[in-house]
């Protein structure tokens, strides 16, 4: 068995607990051992990052890539928006989008000779989250000093699109022209789907709260995402789009850097690469029978990695997130709102959380996203007061902790996890890099299953998953 | 239903008066006096959006002495009505529309019908839009627009206005976009089934 992989250090946050307080995490544990993603699935891609080389390895990535981008619409004096996402900044560290980010930068001012080059880095519910990435990696200095954080409540712009009018955040837009730096990594499946990945951000990140809430109360669970495509295909933002640069991710790191004008073209490679890369160890998450999970990196709870896969996509892991053909996951808002006074689901369509979780260690894990659905749903232990009390003064959480207990420590809190639960099956959400920490009977059950997830993924349910997406599995190497 | 713990407060050596806390406050609670930004206790839903969005970070939330419940029951009105309103606004009386506060659509349908005719006055009763003050804003527009009523937009960001449906999708984009993964009318049929959902003893 392999020692653990040590996690991803806790960050220093308004949204969590000062790392102080994080005083042991469930990955030192005797009984916790790791398994890397390429053991479990020898197709895993090679990647750049992590490497040897650090993030010089993404710099020469980017910079080849954008190689073959037109910049030729952007003269000298002309404004650029590089446009980013709080969400790139949560992956391997932050680092290597912040290289991208960088490096982003300083192609267009060689190429174009524009120097009024500014980031305007949208947000998800932490409205200051990006302000603390721009700080951490001083990308403020990078852009001379024009970097700022974006909100969804900042003043707004109306944009029209071909189904009605939508609002975006009037700083993305106050350019002449976009670029818009983003990452593959799925994320978040139960909203988005894997339908329009590449684009969603016009639809979340650089939009207004009524765009927001379009995606997630106006559209339905799998229309969600095509306000970011109405925005997207606007007169209004064609005219300033110049183009796009990505971090291609896998669940074990960066793979790649893709950049591209045609936003569509390069959408369809994340589409196929985030089914690839992600489905197989997102369906093996769904043949685990029962476990401990554990909530133990810097993010608000929905948003902790495993594997490269979200807390939120476990939650919903009995189910296959990527099939269209399933209206409902098990969690996404529309599912959360169709549960009726008494507890119970409105509709036969709502499926269950994932039954396999048997109780929820939060031993790190930040408010700043609305989260009691998920104390409600799964039995939680929140490590220490200080995390309690960070969650009963965040307006988003007021009532996650009528819903959990508070253990004193990380030992009591195993304690109590594995006596109530009865298993000794324990995932841990702590960003490990390459992999993911479990227990020993855990590592057992998947190294079993992990192979005939292989097949079925290559065999049955990409060939479903890309057809449902408009593309024709033949095409797929 | 919200419970208020946290009050606004304003840190006058910091703010320089740009009333950008005015301009994004879901309540209305923040006026301008003498270049300063003056927060009214009694309107502060403590939702932090002045607190996270000031330049001069001149704002601070700190807890309430005395915490209170905002919650409009929807028990004290017309039963009828307030069916009226969600089937018409095609949300089902029981569907949580803000997910922060699990508020339900009910709630909201009685505070308009109790007189409540803007955003900002449905935040003050029930407590919306005072969590992540992002999510909320269309299922309240939308159920105003069922009740007949048009609010009036306040002198600031607080929200622009009301955006398209799924049912409002034209034939042709449906259409258009097919075979790209939209299940658009798949979906209308999932909302309308659990919008006329009827839960026993809701009545």
């Amino acid at each position: 068995m392999k020692k653990p992989i040590t996690p991803m250090k806790p960050r220093v946050s308004q949204y969590g607990v000062d790392p102080k307080y994080v005083t042991k995490r469930m990955a030192e544990y005797p009984e916790m051992t790791s398994l890397m993603l390429k053991d479990l699935f020898p197709d895993t891609p090679d990647v750049i990052y992590p490497s040897d080389k650090g993030t010089a390895s993404v710099r020469e990535a980017a910079e080849k890539a954008l190689e073959n981008v037109d910049m030729s619409m952007i003269k000298p004096g002309d404004s650029v928006n590089v446009c980013a996402s709080h969400h790139g900044f949560t992956l391997q560290g932050g680092e290597p989008y912040a290289e991208l980010l960088r490096t982003v930068r300083d192609v267009i001012a060689e190429r174009t000779g524009t120097d009024n080059i500014r980031l305007r880095a949208g947000v998800g519910l932490r409205f200051r989250e990006t302000e603390e990435y721009i700080k951490a990696f001083e990308l403020d200095k990078h852009y001379k000093g024009k970097a700022k954080g974006v909100a969804p409540v900042d003043r707004g712009i109306p944009i029209e699109t071909e189904i009605g009018t939508l609002y975006g955040i009037k700083a993305i837009y106050d350019a002449d022209w976009l670029v818009h730096v983003h990452n593959s990594d799925v994320r978040e499946v139960h909203f988005h789907r894997q339908v329009d990945r590449a684009v969603k951000p016009f639809g979340m990140s650089y939009a207004r709260i009524e765009t927001r809430s379009t995606y997630h109360q106006n559209l339905g669970p799998r229309g969600a995402n095509f306000t970011a495509r109405s925005i997207f295909a606007s007169d209004f933002v064609q005219s300033k789009f110049a183009f796009t640069a990505f971090l291609e991710m896998s669940p074990v790191g960066v793979v790649s850097v893709d950049a591209d004008n045609d936003l569509y073209a390069l959408n369809d490679r994340v589409t196929v690469g985030g089914c690839k890369y992600y489905g197989k160890i997102m369906t093996l998450m769904g043949e685990i029978d029962e476990c401990i999970a554990g909530l133990d990196f810097p993010c608000p709870v929905p948003y902790v990695f495993a594997a490269g896969v979200i807390y939120a996509n476990f939650t919903g892991a009995n189910v296959d997130l990527f099939d269209l053909d399933s209206p409902l996951p098990p969690y996404t808002w529309y599912t959360e709102a169709f549960y009726g006074k008494d507890g119970k689901p409105l509709a036969k369509e709502v499926p269950p959380i994932n039954p396999a979780i048997k109780m929820v260690v939060h031993n790190y894990a930040w408010g700043g996203y609305p989260s009691a659905f998920f104390s409600e749903h799964a039995p939680s232990i929140v490590v220490g007061r200080e995390q309690a009390d960070l969650m009963n003064m965040d307006p988003q959480n007021i009532d996650y902790m009528k819903h959990a207990v508070i253990a004193d420590g990380l030992d009591t809190a195993m304690k109590y996890a594995y006596q109530v639960s009865g298993t000794d099956k324990v995932i841990v959400f702590d960003g490990a890099a390459g992999g993911v920490n479990v227990s020993e009977s855990l590592a057992k059950l998947l190294k079993e299953k992990a192979p005939s997830v292989s097949q079925k993924v290559d065999n049955v349910l990409l060939p479903k998953w890309l057809k449902q997406r408009g593309i024709d599995p033949a095409s797929v190497k | 239903m919200r419970v208020v713990t946290m009050l606004a407060q304003v840190d006058e050596q910091k703010c320089n008066g740009c009333s950008t806390c005015k301009k994004i406050c879901p309540t209305l609670a923040i006026e301008i006096v003498n270049k300063k930004s003056v927060v009214d206790g009694d309107k502060c839903r403590g939702c932090g959006n002045c607190n996270q969005r000031c330049p001069e970070g001149a704002v601070i939330m700190v807890k309430r002495e005395e915490p209170f419940t905002v919650y409009v029951d929807p028990q004290t009105v017309s039963r009828e009505k307030i069916e009226e309103i969600c089937q018409k606004a095609r949300i089902n009386p029981e569907q949580i529309i803000c997910y922060c506060t699990t508020t339900r659509a009910e709630e909201v349908a009685a505070a308009i019908i109790k007189g409540a005719d803007s955003p900002e006055q449905i935040s003050l009763q029930t407590g919306i839009r005072t969590g992540c003050k992002v999510e909320c804003i269309q299922p309240i527009l939308r159920l105003l627009e069922a009740a007949g009523v048009t609010p009036k937009r306040p002198d600031g960001y607080q929200w622009y206005g009301r955006t398209p449906t799924v049912w409002e999708i034209s034939d042709a984009v449906k259409e258009k976009y097919s075979q790209r993964g939209f299940y658009f009318d798949e979906d209308i049929k999932l909302l309308d089934e659990v919008a006329k959902i009827e839960r026993k003893g809701a009545k």
